[in-house]
This record gives structure tokens, C-alpha cells and sequence, in this order.
């Protein structure tokens, strides 16, 4: 809004703006999550040139206590720009502009978050800008949205947050650095997944006409933004188990219909013995067991892990590989690999596989990722699908239900894995949790072999179905220019 | 202390709210009495202060010469402060401001700057060299609700009256600050299903969340800020932009117009 140079033309005749964009358009956005490792969440996003960070710490005791709250959660929000953020070298420390931001971001957030659940203890949102250019508080709110969705913290929904302005007298959504500054007004919104409106500030010149255009603009792109943020969650909550095995056909069939009542109690048994036994076994079985570990990774029920563990085993026989750094390189560092071997062997096994078998253990995975993230997913169409297959499931599911709940320590571990990004998962599983592997690994082959089959199949049910969404959700955010070109203005602080 | 007190209140004021009523038997679009003095302090350049029932607002403008801002060499600088004064209410304590203080001095702020209130192109004396800056400090003597509103009506009533003290610096006479626009804040509390303007100090305390809408007098809207937890929905935006503006239109023609013509 300062002196704009007069040459400077910010939308074309055709319509299109500096950076090419339309005037409905949002710049393109990157998001990875669970970047730092020590917070509880976190979330790196860009949106154009903007660069945030976030981290999640919390539910954790509050301080000073004076602070704390009796009755829910002090949800705190610092907002903080990177001293060389911006053009001009910005002091460091809070200003005025970043502690109102915070506020504001802060009560964006409230409306969503169940701080209800955690009485005294705060949940600390850090947001760094580490390069500002324009709209830097929208994607700070974006990148929240995904550091508390990644730190577990309960929520009524996402939020997501984008601006509209002014720019030569037209209505644009998601301002970059020349418009914000030579444009005539910005109008930034947050919002939930029913379109409440969270946050909503405005600096400018608009009529009221102006601002109805604007908001239906914004929300165009916030339904945008929390795809693309939907997309991420999932990418890193769903990512899909990969086993193949190669038992006979007909043997895992007859085998796999049975499973359902009788395999769950085994599981639990298997599961409480696997400790005493981990502890008497040898140091190369617990590399084994580790290669087992990942591929089983999140999703996948304890007995299942056993049964995945068998898979590998084929799998090391059929590569006639039996040295167990292949496998490590296949299968756990590099995800592509994994879903290549799985194509190969899918073919071979769903023919002889039945498909109601398929089903089933596609449901009872599908359902189990449900529950997890119902917080961050409330009202997903995706999930809506699996609505009747619950139904059925409860029931088939009561055994093993009865089983998770026979082992907490067990279900930890699974979650503590699922909260591991999915690239790292290798490594912290190995350390974390060889004793299991070893258990499964020995008993379950003799015992549960009739469970193969029908885990198996589930696996490749899931990455067949999966490889369409993430490569539809990889559109919007990676298209990513390196944002190194072109000083940015810095945010001027009046 | 008041949070106990509202508490207690909250069912009360509800229950008055679904007959659509309020505590003290205005409407929701009633303002409670608004009183504008200005040229209250004579070693100001300009001041105002604004009584909004019990709310009293003080508003001083204090000009002094300084260099522009690098990427604005012709214009003058705008700078406002707002004081939650401890004098005003036992919850304000003494010390550096607390966010809502820096966040209503900024409401303030943008709706000043953004409407373009003040000629800032003349208040130049030597482009890149001097210019005058303007600093509007806000003290809130009294917090009896909606300071916020006060606040905007006090300083751009104080910019109204402010001389330039052209005679200080030796730059001839004092003239008149030149003004362009007559910026007013309406300030909407949400409180259950309702939007009710000019909340007082107990609703507040209840309500789940305000918004101020700052409106020029062509009608258009010059800065907004959503304050408190609660969302809003796109209905009650758009009901809130239209009360603020037409309740921002009746303002400027009662206290503000009078004080355009007497300069």
C-alpha cells in the first residue's frame, strides 16, 4: 500500500499476475510433516515464497502454574519472524505485529481444539517464519493445523486459513509480496471444515459487495488447502504395509476364512510370550525380526506383524537373497522398491486368493486407521465409505478387539510407530521394539499359518487401492519453485 | 474478580438476550451515551476525550519532526499507542502492554491509516529529510466496556482538532492536521445466536467473541479484527458489516461532522 512504481502492472489485460496466476488461484504449496523430532508435532510448509516452520509441543504441564488452567488446556501461540526473514534485517524478538498474530492465530485454534481433555497443561504452538512473502500468518495457520493434527492433539477439524485482497481493483485470492504491497486491501480469513469463520482481519478499502466476492474466493481456497493438507495427513497415517508372500493358494483360502474367530486369542497368546522369548534369542535373529518390524509397521494388528514377518521371509527366498542387508535396502529404506516387489506378486496372488477375504481384511485395516485419526479426519468422505463395512466389522472384530485390549503395551508401540514419519519408520522401529519381532517371528510361523493368507492379501489390497490417492495428492504440493529468486519485501512493521 | 461476576451473570444475560434484550434496556443497536470533548489537554496538539457511558477514553496527538521511512520519503509517519492504564480497571496491571492493548492500538491504527484519515503527503517538510510524525497515544481512564470503540472515536476526534506547530520548528504558521476521511470503529459482540454493537463491560465478559469493523464515510470498510475464540459464521459477517457501517454513519454525523465544520 505504498507508493506503487508506475510501471508496474500487477494484473495483465488477460487477466494474469506477476507470478502467473489467475485471480482465483492459490500459490502452489508444499507441506512435509514431522520434521523436527523433538517436538511433538511439526509441519514445514511453503506457499509460494513463504517458508514456515512449525512445532507442537504438548499437552505438557504448564508454567508458570499460575498460568495453568483448571479446567482445560492453556493453548499458547508465539508467532516469531526470523531476523532475516524479511529484506530489511527485522529485529529480533517479538514486535507488535507478531504478538497481535499470535493472538489471533492463537484464537483461530480455540474454537477447534479440545483443550477440555487436558486440564493444566498447555499446548505450545511455535510458529518460525523463516522467509516471509506475504500471507505469512495464513500459512503459519496452515502449517498449525498440520503440527497439531501431527502432535495428536485432539481437534473438531482442521483448520485452514487464506487471504483475499484488492490488487488494481480486483478481487484476488492469496496476495504475494507486490500485490500486499501495492495492492489496495488484504483481507485475511481462517476457517474450519464447516466454513466457521475463525479468524477474519482486513487493512484496506473494500465495499461490503467486495468482501462477499472475496469470501467466496477464499473459501474456493481454503477447500483447495485442506485437500492438499488432508493429502499429507493421510500420506503419512495411511501409508500402506508392504507383503507379499507365496504360500499355495488353496491351503491360504480355506485357511483365511476360518481366521477370524480363532486367530485373535492365539495373537494375544503369542503376543505376552513374545517378551521371555525375545530375551533368550540371539542378536541375528533380532535383525530379522527388525526387517519384519517394518514391513508390518503401522497399521497392521499384532498377529498380522507375525504373519508379515513370514511374507518377508518368501519374499528374501523368491530374490534367492538371503543376506539381510537386500532386504533392509529393499524394503525398508526405499518405499518404491517395496511397492514394485508387491506389483510383482500381487498378480500371482490374487489369483488364487478369494476376494471376500480381500474384503474383510481390508475393513478391519481400514477401520483401524479410522479410529486413529477420527480427531484429524472428522467428516473425511474418504472414511465415509467404510461406514457399513464398521458395521459388519464390530462384529467379526469383537475377538480381536478383545485382544488389543488384553495388551496396552502392545498398541502403544503401534502407535508410537505410526506417529514415526514414514520415512524414518526403519530406524526407530529397529531400536525401539526388536524383542517383539524376535517373538513373532518363532512362534507364529508353526502356530498361525493359517492367518498368512488372509494378511497378505489385505496388505496388497491397501497399496493397490493407495497408489491412485497419494499420486492425486501429490499434484497440488509439489509443484514447487525453489523460492530462492527475488529479494522479498519485508513485512513492514507500522 | 469481573470473570466471577460474569459468571454468575452469564445465564441472566442469555436469558435477556433470547427476548432480545439487554442488561441495561437497550437494543441491540443501541450505543450507550456517547459524550465527545476535544481540546481537553492544551499541551497536546490535539486531543479528545470520548465518554461512552462509563468507558472514558483520552486521546492526546503529539507531533514532532523526525526522518520518513526509507520507502515512503514524501509522507509523514503515523505512530499510535493505546495505554490500558492500571487507573482504568483492577484487572489493567502496570508494565509493558498485554496483547489486547497492542492489538487495539492496532485496530486503531489501521482504521486511521488504512481510510487514509490523515494527509500523510503533507506532512513532509524536506523529502527523505524531515517530516512530521504523529504520534496518537490512547489512554483508557476507564474500562467500563468497549474501549475499543472510544478509542477510534477519541483519536480521530483529536486528529480533527490537532494543529501542526509549524511555529515550533520556525516553519510559519500552525495550520490545521489535513484530513481526508472520518474513519469510525463499531465494535459487535456475539453472544449466543445474536450481534448486539457497543458491548458493556459484562457482555463482554460473555460474549464468545467480537468483531470490529472500522468503515469510511463512502460506506466501504477500512480494517475489521475478529477478537475472541468463538467462529463466526459467513451470515453473521456479512449482518456485522452492515450494522457496523450503518451504525458507524450515524456516529460520524452526530460527533464528528460538527467538529469538520468548526475548523
Amino acid at each position: 500500500m505504498s507508493n506503487k512504481p508506475e510501471n508496474l502492472t500487477l494484473i495483465t489485460d488477460d487477466g494474469l499476475r506477476l507470478d502467473g496466476r489467475r485471480a482465483d488461484e492459490i500459490r502452489p504449496m508444499k507441506i512435509e510433516i514431522g520434521v523436527l523430532s523433538r517436538a511433538d508435532g511439526s509441519c514445514y510448509l511453503e506457499w509460494g515464497r513463504n517458508k514456515i516452520l512449525v512445532g507442537v509441543f504438548g499437552p505438557r504441564e504448564a508454567h508458570p502454574r499460575r498460568s495453568q488452567r483448571a479446567d482445560s488446556a492453556v493453548i499458547r501461540y508465539r508467532y516469531n519472524m526470523a531476523s532475516f526473514s524479511v529484506e530489511d534485517r527485522a529485529r529480533p524478538g517479538p514486535s507488535r505485529r507478531s504478538i497481535e498474530i499470535s493472538k489471533v492465530s492463537r484464537e483461530a485454534f480455540e474454537p477447534v481444539i479440545m483443550a477440555e481433555l487436558f486440564p493444566k497443561t498447555a499446548i505450545d504452538i511455535f510458529v518460525e517464519v523463516l522467509q516471509a512473502d506475504a500471507g505469512t500468518r495464513t500459512a503459519a495457520i496452515n502449517a498449525s493445523s498440520i503440527a497439531l493434527a501431527d502432535a495428536g492433539i485432539p481437534m473438531k477439524g482442521l483448520i485452514t486459513s487464506c487471504a483475499f485482497g484488492k490488487v488494481d481493483g480486483q478481487i484476488v485470492l492469496d496476495l504475494n509480496k507486490e500485490e500486499d504491497n501495492y495492492g489496495e486491501a488484504d483481507f485475511p480469513v481462517a476457517m474450519t471444515q464447516d466454513g466457521e469463520i475463525t479468524l477474519v482481519q482486513m487493512d484496506g478499502n473494500l465495499t461490503p459487495e467486495e468482501i462477499k466476492k472475496g469470501l467466496e474466493l477464499v473459501k474456493k481456497g481454503c477447500k483447495e488447502i485442506l485437500a492438499i493438507q488432508q493429502a499429507v495427513l493421510r500420506k503419512k497415517f495411511e501409508t500402506p504395509v508392504e507383503e507379499v508372500s507365496e504360500e499355495p493358494a488353496g491351503e491360504k483360502a480355506a485357511e483365511a476364512e476360518e481366521e477370524p474367530e480363532f486367530i485373535a486369542p492365539e495373537a494375544a497368546v503369542i503376543v505376552g510370550e513374545a517378551l521371555e522369548a525375545a530375551e533368550e534369542l540371539g542378536p541375528e535373529i533380532l535383525e530379522e525380526s527388525v526387517e519384519a518390524e517394518v514391513l508390518a509397521s503401522e497399521v497392521i494388528p499384532d498377529f498380522e506383524e507375525e504373519l508379515e514377518e513370514e511374507a518377508e521371509e518368501e519374499l528374501e527366498e523368491e530374490f534367492e537373497t538371503e543376506e539381510e542387508e537386500f532386504e533392509e535396502e529393499a524394503f525398508e529404506e526405499e518405499a518404491e522398491p517395496e511397492e514394485d516387489i508387491e506389483e510383482d506378486l500381487e498378480e500371482d496372488l490374487e489369483e488364487d486368493l478369494g476376494k471376500e477375504l480381500e474384503e474383510e481384511e481390508f475393513e478391519e485395516e481400514a477401520l483401524e486407521e479410522e479410529a486413529e485419526f477420527e480427531a484429524s479426519f472428522e467428516g473425511a468422505p474418504e472414511l465415509k465409505e467404510f461406514d457399513e463395512i464398521e458395521s459388519r466389522l464390530e462384529r467379526e472384530d469383537a475377538s480381536e478387539e478383545a485382544e488389543e485390549e488384553a495388551e496396552p503395551e502392545e498398541e502403544a508401540e503401534e502407535e508410537a510407530e505410526e506417529e514415526a514419519e514414514p520415512e524414518e519408520e526403519a530406524e526407530p522401529e529397529e531400536e525401539a521394539e526388536p524383542e517383539e519381532e524376535l517373538e513373532e517371528e518363532e512362534e507364529a510361523e508353526p502356530e498361525e499359518e493359517s492367518v498368512e493368507p488372509e494378511a497378505e492379501v489385505a496388505v496388497e489390497e491397501i497399496s493397490t487401492e493407495e497408489e491412485p490417492e497419494e499420486e492425486k495428492s501429490e499434484g497440488p504440493w509439489k509443484v514447487v519453485k525453489d523460492p530462492s529468486e527475488a529479494g522479498t519485501r519485508g513485512e513492514k512493521d507500522e | 474478580m469481573s470473570e466471577i461476576i460474569a459468571t454468575l451473570k452469564k445465564d441472566y444475560i442469555y436469558n435477556l438476550m433470547i427476548k432480545e434484550k439487554r442488561q441495561d434496556g437497550r437494543s441491540f443497536k443501541d450505543f450507550r451515551d456517547i459524550k465527545v470533548e476535544t481540546n481537553v489537554i492544551s499541551k497536546a496538539e490535539g486531543s479528545a476525550k470520548v465518554t461512552l457511558g462509563n468507558t472514558q477514553v483520552l486521546v492526546g496527538v503529539k507531533l514532532q519532526t523526525g526522518t520518513p521511512f526509507p520507502d515512503s520519503q514524501d509522507e509523514g509517519v503515523i505512530i499510535t499507542n493505546l495505554e490500558l492504564n492500571p487507573i482504568a480497571s483492577p484487572e489493567f496491571e502496570p508494565g509493558p502492554p498485554r496483547e489486547e492493548a497492542i492489538e487495539m492500538a492496532r485496530v486503531v491504527d489501521r482504521g486511521i491509516r488504512e481510510s487514509g484519515a490523515i494527509d500523510i503527503k503533507k506532512l513532509c517538510i524536506t523529502v527523505g529529510e524531515s517530516v512530521w510524525i504523529v504520534f496518537i497515544d490512547v489512554h483508557i481512564l476507564n474500562d467500563d466496556g468497549n474501549i475499543i470503540d472510544a478509542s477510534c472515536l477519541a483519536a480521530i476526534a483529536a486528529l480533527m482538532t490537532t494543529m501542526v506547530p509549524n511555529e515550533q520548528q520556525g516553519l510559519g504558521e500552525n495550520v490545521p492536521l489535513a484530513m481526508k476521511e472520518m474513519p469510525v470503529g463499531i465494535t459487535l459482540a456475539k453472544i449466543g445466536s445474536k450481534l448486539m454493537v457497543d458491548p458493556s463491560l459484562d457482555e463482554e465478559a460473555v460474549c464468545e467473541t467480537k468483531l470490529t469493523i472500522v468503515s469510511s464515510s463512502d460506506g466501504s470498510v477500512a480494517g475489521m479484527q475478529k477478537m475472541g475464540p468463538a467462529p463466526l459464521s459467513e451470515e453473521e459477517l456479512f449482518e456485522a458489516i452492515n450494522m457496523a457501517i450503518e451504525k458507524a454513519a450515524e456516529l460520524r454525523s452526530l460527533y464528528l461532522e460538527g467538529l469538520a465544520k468548526s475548523e
